[in-house]
């Protein structure tokens, strides 16, 4: 399933120009799809499965005048959104002000660079592939941190506070038990990962089991599932934001399209999470008769439904509880599955 | 957890069970300068430098611990400031104590270092009528902005008068509050009035250490919509029914009706035939229902902090009993549906089906407060955030004259429908719910426990309400078109309102309109207690307890 050559070389076979020239098209329209991709499926899930997701948890019926089954909102609110007024208050520190929702929004899609979504859409292969996801992905938490002091208002900078002591006591939980999958592909390479869980597991009745992460360490992925969101900041560890304690966080004050990049970034951000998750665990674009893409979609959303179920169904934890979840369970029970997991492979002689 | 103990002091009481008024006067000796016969309780007239004394005596020795409510008035030739005391192991046990001072130099000494409650209390009286009062911790203005001009509820405003106030006046009026220095350690966070989680408009000025309260100061007067004078301008007949809808519009409208009509009936000397009362004893827990699915959803929501699932379930069910009440009244939050002397009309026809849908509703209660439970007090998530959070000693809770829920989960058993029962709650099966946690957890549960009681309630009065006689089905004593209670007539009355104790207290002046109309708002004395649960803890806690106390803020600004 993995591909062997990455999405820019075959956009540049096909277009069939050689050179330094080709070589930069193909790249960027390669990086064209794969954000456009994310992006669409960004709007999709903001505007419009979100709150039919939601409506359907709360018995409700959410939007449905626009379009088949309300898809017209997707349209709607972005033309709305865009062209609200944007608001600065007074005092913001302006270049941080500005950069801080592009810097949010630009490091979640940046990392889907090194993401394979099957079907040779893979724009490059590197690897360290892994650590670059990691690397990206915890950039967001400058641009959280910058959104929230630059805008000169006390609850952004408790909401910018909280949410980078949040990321930090959750992202070395994450990437110590993304390391404990390294230990079974023995690679960092994103395209081997995947490979490493097309083996068979088992067969059961004639269906064959691959070995997806998974399923060969459970724990690990369900570890992975509770860091990642916090990572994302959803319930219950939705406090950088919490509406009903610090009003919105660090994105108080952001309106129009800066408000708009910041809830793109959640968004994707909430995708990669999903992708990163897919791909360590869930066999990457791997699956039976579908395209990869298609498996690979399916993944993320499906990620994306557990994140908005637990938004719905459970509450939030108070700031020092989260940290204490942090530091003292997640941080050592990683730990543990880490050496676990390299005493069972030492042993196994693996 | 409670280390409550009941102290045993006990009033003075005659054999057949009433407080002994002559032994009260026996125990206060020189300070009482007279005696006036009030409908609910006698009242000592006590000098204004008396005040602390006397009401440390009657706390201490005569074990009237609940200062209910603090009413200042202004008469023609005087100031008055009543206190209406009250024991919180038997309400019935009542006194009040007047005190007057002059038009000229009206200064009273005040009762706040004897009960927390009348620091409140008396700046209300101070804003609206304008006394005076000698060492109180803090008399500024509470309902009204800092920049008012003049005491609305006193005789000498003038109310054409238009309130000019310059702009260097009123340019930052947080100016001097508890802010420190440049080098301070502590941040002065304004939350509110435009806030997701004040249920209102409520403005809670804190002080806060990193993400921790230090101080915490409940800015209320955002909704004052001048309730009490609206109602001394109305005729009791008609013209005041309407108001008490807007109080806790939760919507506990009935009940609050209901605490004007037993307060105009008792001055009007009305008996309510018993088929109305049954109506309204249905219609209030109705209401009671209403409020406390309203106060479970809403809680919730301010720790989960999205409309969630558990909040839409508890809109979805209030939403049923909204119908109920709409059928019954016509109105979904303002009812007008009392009437001195019963209720306005009778259950709706056919009644065979409203009693069913009625039944439908009580049937389905069970699992859905089942799923309640699964959903948020099973949860251990919810239980870490909410168990030991927002802690209210009863001692300090009755020193802040808390009522209600909030009080019953302290431990405080005190429940004014079956301590001083009215309508027709002590001819039915019910029990007082109370939790000994005094946290967060235990209001909560203790509303969730509260709708069992009250769907028993409504059960049992569709039983009756099914069997009654045809012929007998009275809704309404013969009231007179016009009521002129003598002039000089007071009462102070209360019904249990979703929250606590909501009081009405009234004197008569010889016209068609109260002479002085008074609300004591359960909400007003229970928020008064915030600074109490929340020093110390986390803003999240600060929110949640704020949740749990369930404050309308129609209700405590009225």
């Amino acid at each position: 399933m993995a591909t062997a050559t990455p999405l820019p070389d075959t956009i540049q076979d096909i277009l069939g120009i050689g050179g330094f020239a080709g070589e930069l098209l193909s790249m960027l329209l390669g990086a064209a799809l794969v954000g456009t991709i994310m992006l669409t499926m960004t709007a999709f899930a903001g505007p419009w499965a979100k709150r039919k997701i939601t409506a359907a948890f709360t018995d409700r019926i959410s939007v449905n005048r626009i379009g088949p089954m309300g898809l017209g909102t997707i349209i709607v609110d972005a033309v709305r959104l865009l062209s609200k007024e944007l608001i600065i208050p007074e005092g913001a520190d302006r270049p941080a002000y500005d950069i801080a929702p592009v810097v949010l929004a630009g490091s979640a899609l940046l990392a889907f660079a090194v993401i394979p979504m099957g079907n040779g859409i893979h724009l490059a292969d590197p690897e360290t592939g892994l650590v670059f996801v990691f690397a990206i992905a915890s950039i967001a938490s400058l641009g959280l941190l910058m959104g929230g002091y630059a805008s000169n208002n006390k609850y952004s900078l408790l909401g910018g506070l909280r949410a980078v002591a949040q990321n930090i006591a959750y992202e070395i939980p994450l990437v110590v038990t993304a390391a404990s999958v390294v230990l079974f592909t023995g690679s960092l390479q994103m395209s081997e990962i995947v490979a490493a869980q097309t083996v068979e597991l088992v067969t059961i009745a004639g269906i064959r089991i691959p070995a997806w992460f998974a399923f060969v360490n459970p724990f690990a992925f369900v570890l992975f599932m509770i860091a990642n969101l916090a990572e994302v900041g959803r319930n219950p560890f939705d406090t950088p934001e919490a509406p009903t304690e610090i009003v919105g966080g660090y994105q108080t004050e952001y309106s129009s399209v800066y408000f708009v990049l910041f809830y793109l970034g959640e968004f994707v951000h909430i995708f990669l999470g999903g992708a990163i998750i897919a791909t360590l665990f869930l066999g990457g674009p791997a699956g039976p008769f579908l395209p990869g893409f298609v498996w690979f979609t399916i993944k993320i959303w499906a990620v994306f439904l557990f994140t908005q179920w637990c938004r719905s169904a459970v509450p939030r934890v108070r700031i020092d509880q989260i940290i204490e979840i942090g530091w003292k369970g997640l941080l050592v029970l990683s730990f543990a599955n880490l050496l676990l997991t390299a005493v069972i492979l030492g042993v196994l002689g693996l | 957890m409670s280390t409550y103990e009941e102290r045993n002091v006990e009033p003075p009481t005659t054999e057949s069970g009433d407080v002994d008024g002559d032994a009260i006067e026996a125990l206060l000796g020189d300070h009482v300068l007279d005696r006036e016969e009030h409908l609910n309780a006698d009242a000592y007239v006590v000098r204004a430098d008396a005040v602390q004394d006397v009401l440390q005596t009657l706390k201490d020795d005569a074990g009237f611990d609940h200062l209910s409510c603090v009413t200042a008035e202004e008469h023609e030739d005087r100031f008055e400031s009543i206190y209406h005391l009250k024991q919180y192991d038997d309400p019935t046990n009542e006194v009040s104590i007047v005190v007057p001072t002059s038009r000229e130099e009206p200064v009273s000494e005040s009762a706040a270092p004897v009960f927390r409650t009348a620091d409140w209390h008396e700046r209300e009286a101070y804003d609206l009528v304008g006394v005076q009062y000698d060492d109180h911790p803090n008399l500024e203005r509470i309902l009204l902005p800092d920049t008012w001009q003049g005491h609305p509820l006193g005789l000498d405003y003038n109310q054409d008068k238009p309130q000019i106030v310059t702009f260097e006046e009123n340019k930052n009026p947080l100016e001097d509050h508890a802010r420190g220095g440049e080098d301070s350690d502590t941040m002065f966070l304004n939350i509110g009035p435009h806030h997701p989680a004040t249920h209102g408009v409520l403005h809670v000025e804190t002080v806060l250490d990193g993400e921790q309260v230090a101080d915490v100061n409940p800015d209320i007067g955002y909704l004052h919509r001048c309730e009490e004078q609206m109602a001394q301008k109305g005729t009791y007949r008609y013209q005041i029914m309407p108001y008490p809808d807007r109080w806790d519009y939760g919507p506990g409208g009935i009940i609050n009706e209901w605490a004007y009509a037993r307060a105009a009936e008792d001055l009007a000397d009305i008996e309510v035939p018993e088929y109305a009362q049954v109506i309204r004893t249905m219609g209030s827990e109705m209401c009671r229902i209403a409020c406390h699915l309203l106060a479970t959803a809403t809680f919730a929501l301010d720790l989960y902090g999205d409309f969630t699932a558990i909040f839409m379930y508890g809109m979805r069910d209030r939403e049923i009993v909204q119908n109920l009440l709409e059928d019954l009244t016509g109105q979904r939050m303002m009812f007008n549906y009392l009437r001195l002397g019963g209720v306005v009309w009778d259950i709706p026809e056919p009644r065979d089906e409203y009693f069913e849908n009625v039944r439908d509703f009580l049937d389905d209660l069970p699992a859905k407060l089942d799923e309640y439970h699964d959903l948020i007090t099973e949860n251990e998530i919810f239980q870490s955030r909410c168990v030991d959070t927002g802690y209210l000693d009863p001692e300090v809770a009755k020193n802040y004259g808390v009522t209600g829920p909030v009080a019953r989960g302290s431990g405080i058993d005190y429940d004014l429908r079956r301590d001083d029962s009215y309508g027709y709650y002590d001819e039915l099966e019910w029990d007082v719910v109370t939790e000994d946690g005094g946290d967060n957890f235990a209001r909560l549960l203790v509303r969730m426990r509260e709708i069992e009681q009250s769907a028993r309630i409504i059960e049992q009065c569709v039983d009756l309400l099914e069997d009654w006689p045809e012929d007998e089905r009275n809704i309404q004593a013969n009231v007179p078109r016009t009521l002129k209670p003598e002039a000089g007539k007071e009462t102070y009355r209360a019904v249990e309102g979703a929250k606590g104790e909501l009081g009405i207290y009234i004197r008569a002046d010889g016209t068609e309109k109260p002479g002085r109309f008074k609300i004591r708002s359960p909400a007003f004395s229970n928020l008064s207690a915030l600074k109490e649960m929340s020093t110390g803890e986390y803003i999240p806690d600060l929110v949640a307890t704020l949740g749990s106390l369930d404050v309308i803020l129609g209700e405590v600004d009225r």
